[in-house]
C-alpha cells in the first residue's frame, strides 16, 4: 500500500458523501431546524434578556458560531451510524481489502463527513443572515472559519467511528451518540462565556474541543478578534491527530 | 507453475478457545472453479476472510499466487476480487456510480477506468439498470452490481462467499452464466463457498468439503459422486412407531447393525431417512429390512439412487442442520 492508494481512497470517499448528497438532501434541510430554531428562538428571546456578557455583541450573533458548530457536528457524530450500517452488510468488508491503509479508510471517512457537515453549515449560514447576525464582511474570514468547521467536524467523526468500532449496534450507537453531544455543547463556550461557568465546569470546557472551535469561528466570523486564533488551531489539530490515530488503531476491531 | 491458493496448516482460533480452522491443507489450480462445502459454522468464512487478508491465521501459512497473505498482504489484495455474503453496494446511489466509487478505491488507473466500469456493467448484465439507485434493484441485480465490482479490477482470484444465497433460481442461473462467461474470458480463478450443491456440481471443477474446521474431502464433483461407490437405500420410516427411541425414532444400535451388515458401506440418518450407501443394492436389500425388522423397527417406503453431490456432502459433513459453534464471523 501506498500514500497514493490511500489518498485516492480518501477522496473517492468524500466523492461517495458528495453523490449521496446529490441524490437526497432531505437529511441536511431536516438537520438545519434544530440549529435554525436555536437562532429564531433561543437567541432572539435572550437577546432581549442582556444577562449575558458577551462582549457587546448581540446574544443571537454570539451563540451563532456556537449553533453552526452544534450543527456540524451532530452530522458528524451521527456519521458512526453509516459505519454501523457498513458493518452490517459487507461494505466494510470490501473496504479492508482494498489496497489503501486502514487509517486512510478512517481519515477519509472522517473527512467526507467534515464535507458533508460543511455543506449543512452551509444551509444555516444564510439564514443566520436573514435573522439579523452580522458577520465580518471579509470573505477570507468567511472562508477561514468554514476550515476550521471542516476540521474539527472531521475529528468529531472520528470519534464517532472510534464509538462505532465499540458498540457495533445501531441502538447502543444511538444512545451514546445522544448523550455526546448536549453536554459537549453546554460545557463549551457555545452558548455564554466559560468564566460564567461553575470551576469544575471551567476545566471541563478547556479539555473540550469544541470550545476551541467556537472561540476561532467566532472570531473570524462574528468579533474579529483574532488573538486566541493559533492557540485554538493547533487545539483543534491536536485533537484530529490523537482521534484520528486513536480511531484507526480501533477500526480494525469493528470488523472482528 | 505456482498455486492460484494454496494453505498449509492453517488454524484460526477466536479468542483463544473457538477452533475455527484446525489444520486446513487445501491446493487450488490456476483458472479453475473451486467450490468450498460446509455446514453453518464450519470455518468457510474464516478460511476466505483469511485468504482475503482480512485476518490473520493462528498458525499456518497461505499463499495467493506464491504470495504469502500475511506478508504480502498488500501485493495479494491488488490481485484478489473479493465479494462477501452481505450487501457491499452503497444503495443510496446509482449502480453506475457505486462502480466508479470502487474503480477509484481499488486505484483503476483513469485512462480505463471508463471501459473497465463498462465491461463489467456488460460483465453482469446490467446494461439497463445502470442508472437506477441501487436501491430499486432486485436481489439478483444487486448481487451481480456486487460482483461487477469486484472484476474492475481484473482480479486473477475471484473470492465469492455466497454468491447466490437467498436468490430465487433465475437469478442464480443469470449470476452463474455471467460468471462462467467471465472467467472463460479473462482466466480467473473463481473460489467460492456455498450451501448449494446443485451449483457446486453444476459450475465447479473442484470440491473441498470442510466440517469443524477440517477438510474432509475434495475432488472432482464426479470423483465425489463415485467415492461412494453403489446405490443409495433410501428408507423413510414413520416416526413415533417404538417407545424408548431417540427423537427419531430409531436407535443407534440399529444404525450401528446396519452399518456392521455385508455389503453396506455405511448409513446415515437425516430426519426420518436412513441413507444406506450399499455395493450391490438387489442383494443389500433383503438383509437391511431382516435388521430393521429384528429391531422392530417399520418403514413406509423404499427407493433406490445413484449418490448426489448432497449425499457426498452427508456422508461426510453430516446433515445440513446441525449447527455447530459460530458461524465463522
Amino acid at each position: 500500500m501506498t500514500a497514493d492508494d490511500s489518498l485516492r481512497e480518501m477522496f473517492a470517499m468524500i466523492e461517495l458523501e458528495m453523490r449521496r448528497l446529490r441524490h437526497d438532501r432531505t437529511e441536511i434541510y431536516t438537520r438545519a431546524i434544530q440549529p435554525i430554531l436555536w437562532l429564531a428562538v433561543f437567541g432572539s428571546v435572550m437577546s432581549e434578556v442582556r444577562g449575558i456578557p458577551t462582549g457587546g455583541i448581540p446574544y443571537i450573533d454570539y451563540i451563532t458560531p456556537g449553533v453552526l458548530l452544534q450543527s456540524t457536528i451532530f452530522v458528524s457524530v451521527f456519521y458512526g451510524l453509516t459505519i454501523v450500517w457498513e458493518r452490517e452488510t459487507g461494505i466494510l468488508k470490501r473496504l479492508l481489502v482494498a489496497p489503501a491503509s486502514r487509517s486512510a479508510t478512517v481519515i477519509g471517512r472522517s473527512i467526507a463527513s467534515g464535507v458533508r457537515a460543511v455543506v449543512q453549515a452551509l444551509i444555516i449560514f444564510p439564514v443566520a443572515i436573514l435573522l439579523g447576525v452580522r458577520f465580518m464582511p471579509n470573505p477570507a474570514y468567511i472562508i477561514a472559519a468554514f476550515i476550521v468547521l471542516f476540521l474539527v467536524s472531521g475529528g468529531f467523526a472520528a470519534i464517532s467511528i472510534f464509538v462505532a468500532s465499540l458498540m457495533k449496534t445501531r441502538e447502543r450507537f444511538m444512545g451514546l451518540g445522544q448523550a455526546l453531544i448536549m453536554p459537549l455543547f453546554f460545557a463549551s463556550n457555545a452558548l455564554y462565556p466559560i468564566e460564567l461557568m461553575p470551576p469544575a465546569l471551567q476545566y471541563v470546557a478547556l479539555v473540550n474541543p469544541l470550545t476551541y472551535a467556537v472561540d476561532a469561528v467566532r472570531g473570524l466570523l462574528i468579533s474579529g478578534d483574532l488573538s486566541n486564533l493559533a492557540v485554538d488551531v493547533a487545539a483543534i489539530l491536536v485533537f484530529d491527530v490523537v482521534i484520528f490515530a486513536v480511531a484507526s488503531v480501533s477500526f480494525k476491531k469493528i470488523i472482528e | 507453475m505456482a498455486f492460484a491458493i494454496e494453505a498449509r496448516q492453517l488454524t484460526k482460533t477466536y479468542n483463544g478457545q473457538t477452533r475455527a480452522l484446525d489444520g486446513v491443507d487445501l491446493f487450488v489450480d490456476q483458472a479453475e472453479v473451486f467450490a468450498f462445502l460446509g455446514p453453518n459454522g464450519s470455518g468457510k468464512t474464516t478460511l476466505m476472510r483469511i485468504l482475503t487478508t482480512q485476518f490473520r491465521p493462528t498458525s499456518g501459512e497461505a499463499r495467493a499466487f506464491g504470495l504469502d497473505v500475511v506478508r504480502r498482504g498488500a501485493e495479494v489484495r491488488r490481485m484478489i476480487g473479493y465479494v462477501p455474503q452481505e450487501t457491499s453496494v452503497w444503495l443510496d446511489i446509482t449502480g453506475r456510480e457505486n462502480l466508479l466509487v470502487y474503480s477509484k478505491i481499488y486505484g483503476v488507473p483513469k485512462s480505463n477506468r471508463k471501459e473497465r466500469i463498462e465491461d463489467a456493467i456488460c460483465a453482469m448484465g446490467l446494461e439497463e439498470v445502470a442508472e437506477r439507485m441501487v436501491k430499486t434493484y432486485s436481489g439478483g441485480m444487486t448481487r451481480r452490481l456486487e460482483i461487477a465490482a469486484a472484476l474492475l479490477v481484473k482480479p486473477r482470484i475471484l473470492f465469492l462467499d455466497e454468491p447466490t444465497i437467498g436468490l430465487d433460481p433465475t437469478a442464480r442461473k443469470a449470476v452463474w452464466e455471467s460468471l462462467t462467461a467471465f472467467k472463460k474470458e479473462y482466466g480467473t480463478t473463481v473460489f467460492f463457498n456455498t450451501h448449494y450443491m446443485d451449483e457446486a456440481d453444476h459450475y465447479s471443477d473442484e470440491i473441498a468439503i470442510i466440517s469443524r474446521g477440517r477438510i474432509v474431502k475434495s475432488g472432482t464433483p464426479g470423483e465425489l459422486k463415485r467415492s461412494l461407490h453403489g446405490e443409495i437405500l433410501q428408507l423413510r420410516f414413520s416416526p413415533n412407531h417404538h417407545q424408548n427411541q431417540n427423537h427419531n425414532g430409531f436407535d443407534e444400535r440399529a444404525l450401528g447393525k446396519i452399518r456392521d451388515l455385508d455389503l453396506v458401506r455405511d448409513a446415515v440418518l437425516c430426519g426420518t431417512q436412513l441413507d444406506v450407501f450399499v455395493e450391490d443394492g438387489e442383494r443389500a436389500l433383503p438383509l437391511v429390512i431382516e435388521a430393521l425388522s429384528s429391531e422392530g423397527i417399520s418403514f413406509e417406503r423404499i427407493s433406490t439412487a445413484r449418490p448426489t453431490l448432497d449425499d457426498v456432502f452427508l456422508r461426510y459433513a453430516g446433515p445440513l442442520s446441525s449447527g455447530r459453534g459460530g458461524d465463522g464471523k
